[in-house]
């Protein structure tokens, strides 16, 4: 595009309002570019999922309002507003979307019959936005589309005082909604905790911009195609915006042997995959792309093509941010945060992926200690002493651990139930029969029931030679456990894994769930497992990391 | 006095009852795939479960515009209607009633927007009872009284078959607890003052089901049942079977809406009751 027609459509919003004409223009602007980054913002999910729907309900209900004032005459700035906001209301869809709705709504009613749009109308316009926003929600929440639509007025009331030109205006408005959405996880912890702005008051920003960039010519239709100065190119923040699908992260430098073609650059760019962004200092670019794993080769080639290459690199965004995940999950547990009165569960675990089960259930607390680690009965005091409630259950998940338990209930004055669990399984049994503000005497009864409704197979090595239970084994053979009694022993591990299963008729039964040791190495687990899916075909079977010293393998029958 | 009842397609309520008692049902939109689908008679929900497992993204719900709420009422009020009860979801789940209420402003109190703090036929035995008391000509006030205590004597239980939907569609906070940890477990859930709670887990459905059991009976004597289920037709029927109910009223099966079965997934099974009073 030449310079010439970037400063036509300029000149056009040169005058001191804008008239229907151009406010359609900018409408559809809005719009457009919404749409064209609708992806984006449903991107921006507070849950790691591909499955936001923020963009495109706020895309469909701009539509709608678009829709409606296609054949509204051009000569009224107040009756085009009127429809668009009617257009919003029916086409509303999602919270995001009603709330859109709500600022055309007062947008509209503040330039009622009007016919152009001046500075001093903006700043009303957008301030009845903003109040017309907040009043269509019950309970208005800070962080969100409405606090952008807050500062987005602010800025229109403080910009018109400054100038009377609504390019101006429209300028300052943008930047404040830029950096109001910035500025919503300090708002919302939830986004703060996921990593990611709200998406409502992103959805807002792009409409905002879009008419900027429509008022200077620039594309409205592809993401992002301008170039930033080099050092201002921030590539740590990419994480936020990962799409689904867009597995690799590449970033080349180079220098083109040509002057860069940018839109024919971008337009390529575009087929290959999102998330572009490029960089130049001094003749050199820099590149940036995210592409499906498939691809992840072609940006590459593709710009050795134009020029020299200097440098590449590549990173794989989901392995990225699965080692995040299991950083963020073996550095601390989630445990479940306890109101007074309500009942709190501590539960002994063996091993750590074992306790993030216990974790994942809401146990209020966890104490380490297994078969050869009994925990003292003081540990179990300290894990639950501090708790905001009165009322405890202790699971002891195994049988050396029951006495310190109750000696535990003993030794202090809340109330405390200790759930006689000989294993992890009958621990996590009665740990499904948690209702936290359920009566204490009904749930710890429901949960001592369910001690029966499972099976504990343990798989482990024998440490001497010895006969128990009519069984012989001898030092560093495998041996099975079924419910605490040797069934069998044998020289091979997976033998040991299918004995225990057979001697407990596990075809009888539903669901298998093995947790496997620190001492078993992942690809033994993965051929064990293999011959557990062959000898089960018809029971369901589930594989987790317990992470338990000594045993290699703890079986959940039920 | 002449008195118009509007509900939304979440009610659950079986289209025989929606026809018999001229109740208005405000469909909430689908959205699969980028198109938008309304939940009414015309969408089959046994083809929409059976594909939901296969979709490559989530499908998404959206409530009605107020603009369609606003449309209802006008609708209503031309056709010599004096006042419209609109009775929805619980607003702690959803933006219907958000989108009921904003619309309601427009008519000056001539529209009594009521939250059911329910969901399903939670809601529909609200709704029910509002038809019923209506029919028999009692006065608004009367009317309201009835809902009133049919919404204090509900309850909904259900058994949902794996966390993974609800946990997806993000909008009941417990379940983001779970993530990453893939234990299997069927959530129970009750819906309660508004919101949805957890009530324990099960590993197994045979289990589940023997627990919703337990739940059901002791509820003491009901007065109204329906058995909720997405797509579990069979289950439904066997459960009803295994529960032989004492009641004053038919007991419903119901293919729960899909506007709730997206967030639940296939396969659960569940149960709204009215206890006697």
């Amino acid at each position: 595009m030449s310079n010439e027609q970037r400063s036509e459509r300029r000149e056009q919003f040169r005058n001191a309002s804008i008239d229907g004409r151009a406010f359609k223009g900018l409408m559809e602007a809005g719009l457009t570019w919404l749409r064209t980054n609708q992806q984006l913002v449903n991107s921006l999910n507070v849950f790691p999922v591909p499955d936001g729907d923020t963009g495109t309900n706020m895309v469909l209900t701009m539509q709608a309002a678009v829709d409606e004032v296609e054949e509204t005459p051009d000569g009224n700035v107040g009756a085009i507003a009127h429809d668009l906001a009617h257009g919003a209301l029916m086409g509303a869809r999602g919270n995001s979307g009603v709330i859109l709705s709500q600022i055309w709504r007062g947008f509209a009613r503040a330039i009622d019959q009007q016919e152009k749009l001046d500075a001093p109308s903006m700043s009303r316009a957008f301030a009845e936005a903003r109040d017309t926003a907040y009043k269509g929600v019950v309970r208005p929440v800070e962080g969100t589309i409405l606090t952008v639509a807050k500062e987005v007025a602010e800025a229109a009331r403080s910009s018109s005082k400054d100038s009377n030109d609504p390019v101006k205006i429209l300028e300052a408005i943008v930047e404040a909604a830029d950096a109001s959405v910035k500025k919503t996880p300090e708002l919302l912890p939830v986004l703060k905790e996921a990593g990611v702005v709200d998406s409502g008051g992103k959805g807002l920003f792009f409409i905002l911009e879009g008419m900027v960039r429509y008022i200077y010519n620039q594309p409205l239709d592809s993401a992002v195609t301008t170039v930033q100065p080099l050092a201002a190119m921030t590539l740590e923040d990419t994480l936020e915006s990962i799409e689904p699908g867009q597995d690799y992260e590449v970033v080349v430098d180079f220098r083109p042997d040509q002057p860069l073609n940018l839109e024919r650059f971008y337009g390529d760019l575009e087929k290959m995959g999102t998330s572009i962004q490029v960089g130049e200092g001094d003749g050199m670019y820099r590149m940036h792309i995210h592409v499906p794993t498939e691809k992840r080769y072609e940006p590459i080639d593709y710009t050795m093509s134009l020029g020299t290459i200097t440098k590449v690199a590549m990173e794989n965004l989901l392995a990225q941010m699965e080692a995040l995940e299991k950083e963020s999950r073996g550095s601390k547990l989630t445990l479940a945060p306890i109101e007074p009165g309500q009942i709190a569960v501590i539960a002994v675990a063996p091993g750590t992926g074992i306790a993030r089960v216990f974790a994942s259930l809401g146990v209020a607390a966890i104490v380490e200690g297994g078969q050869t680690m009994n925990p003292s009965t003081q540990e179990i005091i300290s894990a639950f002493e501090n708790l905001p409630t009165d009322k405890i259950v202790i699971l002891p998940n195994n049988k050396n651990i029951i006495l310190a338990a109750q000696a535990a209930a003993e030794l202090t004055v809340k109330k405390v139930a200790v759930i006689p669990t000989k294993s992890v399984p009958q621990g996590l049994a009665a740990m499904l029969r948690l209702i936290p503000g359920g009566d204490f005497n009904e749930i710890t009864a429901d949960m001592n029931s369910a001690l029966g409704e499972v099976l504990t197979a343990e798989v482990t090595t024998a440490t001497r030679n010895v006969e128990i239970d009519g069984v012989f084994c001898q030092q560093g053979q495998s041996i099975g456990l079924l419910d605490g009694k040797l069934v069998i022993a044998t020289n091979s591990l997976p033998e040991a894994v299918l004995g225990v299963l057979e001697k407990a008729s596990a075809e009888d039964f539903e669901l298998i769930t093995l947790f496997y040791g620190s001492d078993v190495a992942k690809n033994e687990v993965n051929k064990i497992v293999d011959q557990v899916r062959a000898g089960y075909p018809d029971q369901e079977i589930e594989v987790q990391e317990g992470g338990q010293p000594h045993y290699q393998f703890i079986i959940s029958i039920e | 006095m002449n008195i118009a009842l509007v509900s939304d397609s979440t009610c659950d309520l079986p289209y025989e009852l929606v026809e018999r008692y001229s109740i208005h049902i405000i469909p909430n939109v689908l959205i699969i795939e980028g198109e938008s689908i309304l939940d009414d008679a015309s969408f089959s929900r046994e083809t929409f479960y059976q594909q939901l497992p296969e979709l490559e993204s989530l499908p998404t719900t959206a409530t009605a515009s107020s603009g369609s709420y606003q449309e209802q009422y006008e609708v209503l009020f031309q056709q010599g209607i004096e006042q419209i009860l609109s009775i929805h979801a619980s607003s702690k789940l959803s933006g219907i009633l958000n989108a009921a209420s904003l619309a309601a402003q427009e008519f000056g109190g001539r529209v009594h927007v009521i939250d059911s703090l329910q969901i399903s036929m939670g809601l529909g035995f609200q709704v029910l009872a509002a038809a019923e008391a209506l029919e028999e000509g009692l006065d608004l006030e009367a009317v309201l009284k009835k809902v009133r205590a049919v919404r204090q004597n509900t309850r909904l239980i259900a058994m949902i078959d794996t966390l993974e939907y609800i946990r997806r569609s993000g909008r009941i906070s417990w379940a983001r607890a779970s993530l990453g940890v893939l234990l299997r477990i069927k959530p129970f859930i009750e819906v309660k003052d508004g919101e949805v709670v957890r009530l324990g887990d099960a590993r197994t459905r045979k289990k589940g089901i023997a627990r919703l059991l337990e739940h059901l009976e002791k509820l003491g004597p009901l007065a109204c049942l329906a058995v909720l289920h997405t797509a579990a037709q069979a289950d439904a029927e066997e459960f009803l079977r295994r529960a032989s109910p004492e009641l004053d009223t038919e007991p419903f099966i119901v293919n729960a809406t899909t506007v709730i079965g997206t967030h639940v997934g296939p396969a659960a099974l569940g149960f709204a009751a009215v206890l006697q009073e």
